[in-house]
């Protein structure tokens, strides 16, 4: 089962798009774990990751993560997305980037 | 910019995030300049600053729309639920976060600029 991990500041926010994202999963059938932490937690959670989303509010962390973690897939989510805390959305980002 | 003075009931989840993304987004832009001033990039950095207060400004109207809202005569009651207590309670402490961070950010890439004038960076 893939692993998708959201970092955000402290993995509040972020646990109502994941609730968002998780129920788009099970309605496509996607079966996958979605879970959000806060960007402190990032050593434990990253190498266990498939893919991980990153909130606007720590962002600035991408470069340093993609740096320290070359071989994981690391992204921002869309700006746009995280406002409107759109699942569907953030899931199919999720998806495209697992594909690459 | 956008009219925010219509929150609507429904939509107080989306409202809160678009702050958190707002004023988040501003906070992450003021770190990010204070990273790229330490490497030299004044320039870089103060475009950053820029960027970064334009967002806050968004996120901190649409917070104004909300209180606007909440102190309007006969309104709804907005926040009847946990959940939306803590979203609200975590938005706000963005906003302050973003706010102190960009204070902080313009007086440190002020600050690497002076050094980097002095030949102390490089």
């Amino acid at each position: 089962m893939k692993k998708i991990v959201l970092l955000c500041a402290a993995g509040m926010s972020t646990s109502l798009l994941v609730t968002k994202m998780q129920a788009a999963a099970d309605k496509s059938g996607f079966a996958c774990e979605i879970r959000a932490y806060g960007v402190a937690q990032a050593p434990t959670v990253i190498p266990e990751a498939d893919v991980v989303l990153l909130g606007p509010q720590v962002k600035y962390t991408l470069a340093k993560f993609q740096k320290e973690y070359a071989d994981k897939k690391i992204a921002a989510i869309d700006m746009r997305v995280y406002g409107m805390v759109d699942g569907e959305k953030a899931l199919e980002q999720a998806r495209t980037i697992m594909e690459c | 910019m956008q009219q925010k003075d219509q929150v609507q009931d429904e939509e107080i989840e989306t409202t809160l995030f678009e702050i958190i993304t707002q004023v988040g987004t501003a906070r992450s832009l003021y770190i990010e300049a204070t990273q790229a001033a330490r490497a030299g990039d004044v320039q870089k950095a103060k475009e950053m600053i820029a960027q970064g207060a334009a967002a806050f400004s968004e996120g901190h109207s649409i917070h104004s729309g909300l209180i606007r809202k909440v102190y309007s005569e006969g309104h709804e009651p907005v926040f009847q639920n946990d959940g939306r207590i803590m979203l609200l309670t975590h938005a706000e402490d963005q906003l302050m976060s973003a706010e102190a961070f960009g204070i902080l950010a313009e007086e440190f890439v002020a600050l690497y600029e002076l050094l980097g004038s002095k030949g102390v960076l490089s």
